[in-house]
């Protein structure tokens, strides 16, 4: 027993001795020391922090707030209006769209790291911007973005087939001196420039990717307002940057409004260079009820999408959301509606459902589709799994951006039990004669729930239920090469925006990016691909919005999917942070300009 | 010297275990596990990019290639980069695998040292009241799922519905007071959990040693209850009891607490190499399944030394 009891003790040395070796964090000791301390929570954790797979909106967090972009939203205007950011001023663009020249700001510097010869973090030069966009097209680098600027920056697919030298040039990408940059491209790409605001397209210095090689991606060094001190699954502590270059707010240029932003204390900030607190501590908490409960606490997170099923504890009203008034003074909230769509779609390869070679039966498949679309009733999945906020609208584009048209016909979102029930009769469907529907899933038991009430919409006008048929799949990557390989004749699925032009949810039915490029309903109308050629060089205007109308007619008109819902987020905050925490498009750009207001 | 012969024969022994584990769920992961390429592709990939990242990931080398590189990888603990992160899993794991054990020893040594004591009381009443009442909190624990327990325990103890008396969630431990703060709520969800599997466990052993004719050789000799399930039971019950224990402990090494880990927002190994098997980042399940293989060769190894030392009748031969 002696020898048992030792080892007990020995364990909990071990134990306690292992702890003591900290992990980086420091929370209490940062607030311990008089540092601002703002608590941020996140949903999801990202994996990695290079901008080249900053494809989430959880990476792009991050990176956004590590690594400067040349472009940005400006923090408050909405619509999304573009800045410079690295950039001194706005693109000079040649009269043929083809060349765009981008001026840096100078003087501005990398943070210090030891990847640098002494130490001491260089300035950020045009050369960056040109050998970070190469890295996307660099197999070696796994990249997740090349295809923002894949076929459209001259040479640079042809710098890639030629092995992806670094050594050498590429002919769109130069630097005429130091801090201007110009940018040829094989077409003219109007969301370039929102392209520039993407994470993607972050500068990293070369000196770093070498010294930390495939780590580079959890030890980031960028010249943005905070450094990386800590990451992990559970949490990213940011602290501020000494050496972010002094740019006092001008809320105006912000797009501060006294009638939608009184009360949320931005005039604190004006006239003050970001950023304002000293750390960050973004916590990663998959859970609704450990994340409410951290918030709710009032000194864990100072930030939570609120869960669902805290709906009824935090408002008054749902439509519009309101906040109770007991909770006014401790806490602020902001209802978002996200730049998203959420979608399901006919595979059109299936020739059960899509499209077919007897134009009989083809016509007879429009029925069909058209059919599950008229009894699918958006407003009873709004209020089971959304609390009854989200917005409903019909076609791919969502009221995120500008070309969403608030007048087309809502038909295609009104449930029609008879109007379906009569399409399928009067094609020929019963039974009997109707085909398999094969619902995939990555499973979950929200993904379940959804999936049975679909079945349950569609028993509804006489599909029987033996022929609805789940199909889960275990992980996200699973389901995701089930789409990619165009194994699924119904696809469920969501789409964030990446940039706030409708042309990122347009190109999802564009026939050459049909599987597995992001066509997952390998929808292929030669209208449309046209129409989406047409507009896809076009500038933002009167007369490419109403191609972009157009399309979404056509969609609608074909039956092709079963669209569109964008969830609303309801944000809360604590009352003492001042911030506007909208991260749509946006991303984590605008965490530079949190204050915290002292009690 | 016999020991070290016994140990030497026994980790030569342990050899084809650890191949037969590393094989087994090497083909698991490279033919049933999910494909890391659609994980790593961009949003509008083409097929000359798909098959960039299996060639990336070594995804088109042949099998036993791949598995050969797996071996030599255990050999020489060196795994390459997470395919997730890209942080190198050798790190991963020296940073992740002491917060899982600071996080779950003190649960595990209070619910065993909780579970033999409350067995030892059970057993020596057993069929009266205490039997009863012991046995029936071990159901409870028992039936309530450690998912439940998290969260009434966090409720109950972290949040401002409740005692508010600890954090709900982070691990920023720099002194014994953080990690006492810290690992408190933890610990008492792991014991009530954990403990109601135990007693029954150790009650059933405690219980079949008391019927041995020694214990009735001791109590008709006048021998004191504790003196009794000291000397002449508990020491006689430890083969089994040891057993259990160290069976348990490369898990809670290698796998740390999912749920805890997610809970209370604590970085350890259990998030990772759930993450891992989730989105098939092979590197990292190598490591760690590589890693259980074998600790659990060398935790045989010290079982059976443990043996010997509470039980001089087993050979080590």
């Amino acid at each position: 027993m002696t020898s048992l009891r030792s080892a007990t003790l020995l364990i909990l040395a071990a134990g306690f001795l292992l702890v003591g070796c900290g992990n980086g964090g420091g929370n209490r000791n940062a607030a311990a020391a008089g540092q601002k301390v703002y608590r941020h929570s996140m949903d999801q954790a990202p994996v990695s922090v290079d901008p080249t797979q900053a494809a989430t909106v959880y990476s792009n967090f991050i990176v956004l707030n590590v690594y400067d972009t040349l472009y940005a939203y400006k923090y408050l205007a909405r619509p999304y209006e573009l800045k410079p950011n690295l950039a001194a001023g706005m693109p000079e663009v040649s009269a043929d769209g083809l060349t765009y020249t981008i001026r840096l700001k100078p003087g501005v510097s990398y943070t210090d790291d030891e990847s640098f010869a002494d130490g001491i973090g260089r300035e950020v030069v045009a050369e960056d911007f040109i050998y970070s966009i190469k890295r996307h097209f660099d197999p070696r680098s796994l990249s997740q973005g090349a295809w923002v600027w894949q076929g459209r920056i001259e040479g640079l697919d042809e710098w890639k087939e030629a092995g992806s030298d670094y050594a050498a040039p590429v002919s769109g990408l130069q630097a005429p001196d130091r801090h201007t940059l110009q940018i040829r491209l094989t077409r003219p790409y109007p969301q370039l420039v929102h392209t520039l605001t993407m994470g993607f397209s972050a500068l990293v210095p070369r000196e770093a990717v070498e010294h930390y090689g495939r780590e580079f991606s959890i030890r980031p060094v960028g010249s943005g307002p905070f450094k990386l001190r800590r990451f992990d699954t559970a949490r990213a502590a940011l602290i501020r940057n000494p050496r972010f270059r002094s740019e006092p707010v001008d809320l105006a240029a912000e797009g501060y409004d006294p009638t939608l932003h009184d009360g949320l204390g931005l005039e604190a900030i004006a006239g003050r260079a970001p950023p304002f607190v000293d750390r960050v501590d973004v916590d990663f908490i998959t859970e609704d009820a450990a994340r409410w409960n951290s918030f709710s606490k009032g000194n864990e997170i100072q930030f939570a999408k609120i869960p669902t099923e805290q709906f009824d504890t935090v408002l008054s009203s749902k439509t519009p959301p309101t906040m109770k008034t007991e909770l006014e003074g401790r806490y602020k909230m902001l209802d978002l509606v996200a730049p998203e769509v959420i979608f399901n779609t006919f595979n059109m390869d299936f020739e059960e459902f899509g499209y077919n070679t007897d134009p009989v039966r083809a016509g007879r498949n429009k029925a069909l589709r058209c059919a599950v679309i008229k009894a699918f009733d958006w407003n009873q999945r709004n209020e089971r799994f959304y609390n009854g906020i989200a917005k409903i609208y019909p076609g791919i584009i969502p009221p995120a951006v500008p070309e969403f048209d608030a007048g087309m016909s809502q038909v295609s979102v009104i449930r029609d039990v008879e109007g379906a029930r009569k399409l399928l009769a009067d094609n020929g469907w019963d039974s009997d004669t109707l085909p398999k529907l094969v619902y995939g899933v990555a499973a979950s038991v929200k993904q379940r729930q959804l999936f049975e009430q679909f079945r349950g919409f569609l028993s509804e006008i006489g599909y029987p239920s033996e022929k609805v048929v789940l199909e889960q799949f275990a992980t996200f990557g699973d389901i995701s090469k089930a789409w990619k390989q165009s194994k699924l004749p119904f696809v469920s699925k969501s789409w964030g925006l990446d940039y706030p032009d409708a042309e990122n949810v347009l190109q999802l039915f564009y026939g050459p990016n049909g599987s597995p490029g992001s066509n997952d309903a390998n929808f292929a109308d030669p209208e449309y691909d046209r129409l989406y050629e047409q507009s896809a060089v076009m500038q933002p205007g009167p007369e490419r919005t109403a191609i972009y109308r157009r399309m979404n007619e056509i969609l609608v008109d074909n039956c092709v999917a079963i669209m569109g819902l964008s969830r609303t987020n309801l944000l809360m905050w604590h009352d003492n942070v001042i911030g506007y925490p909208d991260r749509n498009i946006v991303g984590g750009f605008w965490l530079r300009y949190v204050d915290l207001r002292q009690e | 010297m016999e020991l070290a012969q016994f140990a030497i024969r026994k980790l030569i022994g342990g050899i084809p275990l650890v191949i037969g584990v590393t094989f087994i769920s090497f083909v698991l992961m490279v033919y049933f596990g999910p494909d890391k390429t659609y994980e790593l592709l961009g949003k509008n990939p083409t097929p000359e990019q798909i098959e960039e990242v299996r060639h990336q990931l070594g995804y088109d080398r042949p099998f036993f290639v791949r598995y050969a590189d797996y071996l030599q990888e255990l050999v020489t603990l060196d795994f390459g980069h997470s395919d997730s992160t890209g942080e190198r899993v050798s790190g991963l794991l020296v940073r992740t695998i002491p917060v899982s054990l600071a996080l779950t020893a003190p649960g595990f040594i209070l619910g065993n040292a909780l579970g033999i004591v409350l067995a030892l009381i059970a057993a020596y009443h057993r069929g009266g009241w205490i039997d009863k009442l012991i046995m029936g909190g071990a159901v409870v624990g028992m039936s309530i799922s450690f998912l439940i327990a998290i969260v009434a325990f966090q409720l109950i103890f972290s949040s401002s519905y409740g005692l508010n008396l600890f954090p709900v969630r982070g691990w920023d431990v720099y002194s014994l007071a953080d990690y006492v703060r810290y690992v408190t709520v933890p610990t008492l969800a792991t014991v009530f959990v954990a403990l109601g599997y135990n007693t029954r466990f150790y009650r059933a052993v405690i219980v079949e040693e008391m019927t041995r004719d020694h214990v009735r050789t001791a109590r008709a000799f006048g021998a004191r209850p504790w003196k009794l399930l000291y000397k002449n039971i508990l020491k006689n019950s430890l083969i089994p009891i040891i057993t259990r224990i160290m069976f348990s402990i490369p898990l809670v090494v290698i796998s740390g607490s999912l749920l805890i880990e997610s809970y209370f927002g604590i970085p350890g190994v259990g998030k990772v190499t759930y993450d891992a098997i989730t989105t098939g980042d092979q590197p990292v399940l190598k490591a760690v399944v590589g890693l259980t293989a074998v600790l659990f060769v060398f935790t045989l190894l010290l079982t059976d030394i443990m043996y010997k030392m509470v039980d001089p009748r087993v050979s080590l031969k």
